[in-house]
């Protein structure tokens, strides 16, 4: 019987910081043969060992085509997060997954896509924004907003002015609190929904970020139109096993790490009914 | 499936023969006059007597504690599993408890099965002693779960006036029988009658506790229950978690790493959802941060038609241990009555 629970080991990559207190990191298992097993699909997301630290769970970060290793990105925070901060190319930590459900890909075709991302929340929404963009034949346009507190907040700078410059792409930044060099809008990200032009109507919406900035956009997009499950988000919560058997990330009548973390904005309302 | 009877004079012998091929857990008296199923290494030490065991059969299948992994951190990182695995008899336990397994099984078995648990609960057998008269804090009638059963158990025993009556329940049940045949017998019709009229007795013998557990399960399903009614249970309830510690289905589990040498353990704990801790993020992000929350996502789980769909029933088996073990008045017994009352 396999142990859902023993982690495969992964060797730390590289290290690239994002920002003052956030940072990706790119895993590669040291058995070859567990990448085939592993492949996972953009949404999903994974256990992370820190031998003696804990384990925590991640979101991948990384585009799911073309790569043998994948990223994480990580904001330090607790005591896993603060332990792989101060790992360094080389290291090993334990890895479990992919774990939980992903976006819909093939079930959005033919549809304007728009990503909506606020702060860290852009990191789940990147593996999702990398395949529609390759397969960027299949759908009738891309926009990708993405907001953070400070031009110090924007994670994945580099690819961000990237993605601007991109034809077949519309990629629009903002932070809430401008500063000296930044020439940009500012404002919450909610402010660049009047920058949509398209018929919502065949559009589908990805929203990530933190859970303010989630309940304020996706008022709006419901204001705007959106169909309820045309408005697709992805969850955190306290994942311990990631299995669906500690319990600590049930919402609801629903285990986040099982039955998630991607849900549509019509089953998050069923959720908040039953548990508000 | 079938029905045998074991004389008074044999039991005994049946269950030296149990201690021989396996460990046997049963009732155990301790000095307190309280009892707890622990392991017995002697026919002498069951309690057959007894009414109620203070802690379910929870523990023997999850630990309180238990180390899941080993790992060395040395030059080059080693990680192993570690496993427990014996053959465990559990002898002359009760039906509310034996069904609070099979809550468990449906929690740690499916698509994924958690391998700890498994690897334990494939070598244990459950031979259950049907209750003749509840206890003062028990409503097993109410949870479905006692104190007689139709099916869950590997055996079913019942002490008739001249000995047991052995129901089998199962495969495992079954072959238990075979192997032990020369001690056993038919049962013959007016044994089984005899069962049936003291079944029917012992349905009689249940006291002032109960649980409203269809009309909990129809509100929560439908959340339908008023926000005062969570509010008032938690003015009473003071987290203190016995209630989850000593609930047959409780199974919540968190994990924590410990250094030990040049390596370490991974360790899984029980843990209570009634805990401030319990859900809360490192960003220090709650989403259960008022104890009411708390409190109505608890008999949510327990009671709710998508759990119990979820779990092949709803997860109160009426042991009434949390009637017991509350301080307050918030166990679930309480807290269907709330819920009932709006």
């Amino acid at each position: 019987m396999s142990n859902p629970y023993l982690p495969d080991i992964a060797t730390i990559q590289r290290v690239k910081p994002e920002t003052y207190d956030t940072t990706s990191f790119t895993l590669k298992f040291d058995d070859p043969g567990v990448w085939e097993r592993f492949r996972f699909r953009p949404g999903q997301f994974v256990e992370i060992s820190v031998f003696g630290a804990g384990e925590a769970p991640f979101c991948i970060s990384s585009s799911a085509h073309g790569r043998e290793d994948f990223d994480i990105t990580v904001r330090r925070l607790g005591r896993v997060t603060q332990a792989l901060h101060a790992m360094g190319e080389g290291a090993q930590v334990g890895v479990r997954g992919p774990l939980g459900n992903s976006f819909p890909l093939d079930e959005v075709a033919g549809k304007h896509v728009l990503f909506v991302g606020g702060g860290l929340g852009l990191a789940p929404l990147r593996p999702q924004i990398l395949e529609v963009y390759r397969q960027r034949d299949k759908f009738q346009s891309i926009t990708v907003l993405y907001g953070a507190r400070t031009p110090d907040d924007l994670i994945y700078r580099d690819e961000l002015e990237q993605w601007q410059n991109l034809e077949g792409m519309r990629c629009l930044l903002t932070v809430d609190v401008g500063g000296d060099g930044w020439t940009g809008n500012v404002g919450v990200v909610g402010s660049l929904l009047s920058e949509v032009k398209f018929d919502v109507g065949q559009a589908v919406v990805f929203v990530c970020g933190p859970p303010i900035m989630i309940r304020f956009v996706v008022r709006d997009l419901v204001a705007m139109g959106f169909g309820e499950d045309d408005i697709i988000s992805t969850l955190e919560r306290h994942m311990r096993c990631g299995i669906g058997k500690c319990n600590h990330c049930i919402h609801g009548d629903k285990y986040i790490c099982l039955d998630g973390p991607v849900f549509t904005y019509r089953q998050m309302k069923a959720m908040m009914e039953l548990e508000p | 499936m079938n029905a045998y009877f074991l004389p008074r004079d044999r039991v005994d012998e049946l269950v030296g023969r149990l201690l021989r091929a396996a460990e046997v857990i049963a009732p155990k008296r301790v000095e307190t006059g309280d009892v707890f199923y622990s392991p017995v290494s002697s026919p002498g030490e069951v309690a057959w007597d007894y009414k109620t065991a203070v802690e379910p059969l929870k523990r023997f299948l999850l630990p309180q504690q238990e180390t899941v992994l080993r790992f060395s951190t040395g030059e080059k990182l080693r990680v192993e599993p570690v496993l427990e695995e014996k053959d465990r008899i559990f002898l002359a336990v009760r039906n509310c408890d034996v069904t609070g397994v099979n809550v468990l099984d449906a929690m740690f078995g499916g698509e994924i099965e958690d391998p700890y648990y498994m690897a334990r609960r494939r070598r244990a057998t459950f031979i259950s002693l049907a209750c003749l008269e509840a206890d003062e804090q028990c409503f097993c009638v109410c949870g479905d779960a006692g104190p007689f059963l139709k099916n869950g158990y590997d055996q079913q025993w019942t002490p008739l006036a001249e000995g047991m009556l052995i129901e089998v329940g199962s495969d495992k049940g079954q072959a238990l029988a075979d192997a032990h045949q020369d001690l056993l017998s038919p049962a013959e019709p007016d044994q089984v009658a005899e069962k049936l009229q003291l079944a029917k007795r012992a349905e009689e013998t249940f006291g002032e506790f109960r649980s409203y557990i269809a009309a909990a399960m129809r509100r929560l399903t439908l959340a339908e229950t008023p926000d005062e009614v969570w509010e008032r249970l938690a003015d009473h309830c003071v987290e203190c978690g016995g209630c989850t510690f000593l609930c047959p289905t409780c199974s919540c589990f968190t994990v924590t790493d410990r250094l030990e040498g040049d390596g370490g353990v991974r360790e899984r704990h029980w843990d209570a959802c009634l805990y401030n801790c319990y859900a809360r993020e490192a960003s220090g992000h709650n989403p259960r941060a008022e104890h009411s929350q708390r409190l109505r996502a608890r008999f949510f789980h327990k009671l709710s038609h998508q759990w119990a769909q979820r779990n092949g029933r709803h997860a109160c088996v009426g042991c009434g241990r949390c009637v017991v073990g509350c301080q307050a008045w918030a166990h679930m017994s309480a807290a269907t009555e709330a819920i009932r009352r709006g």
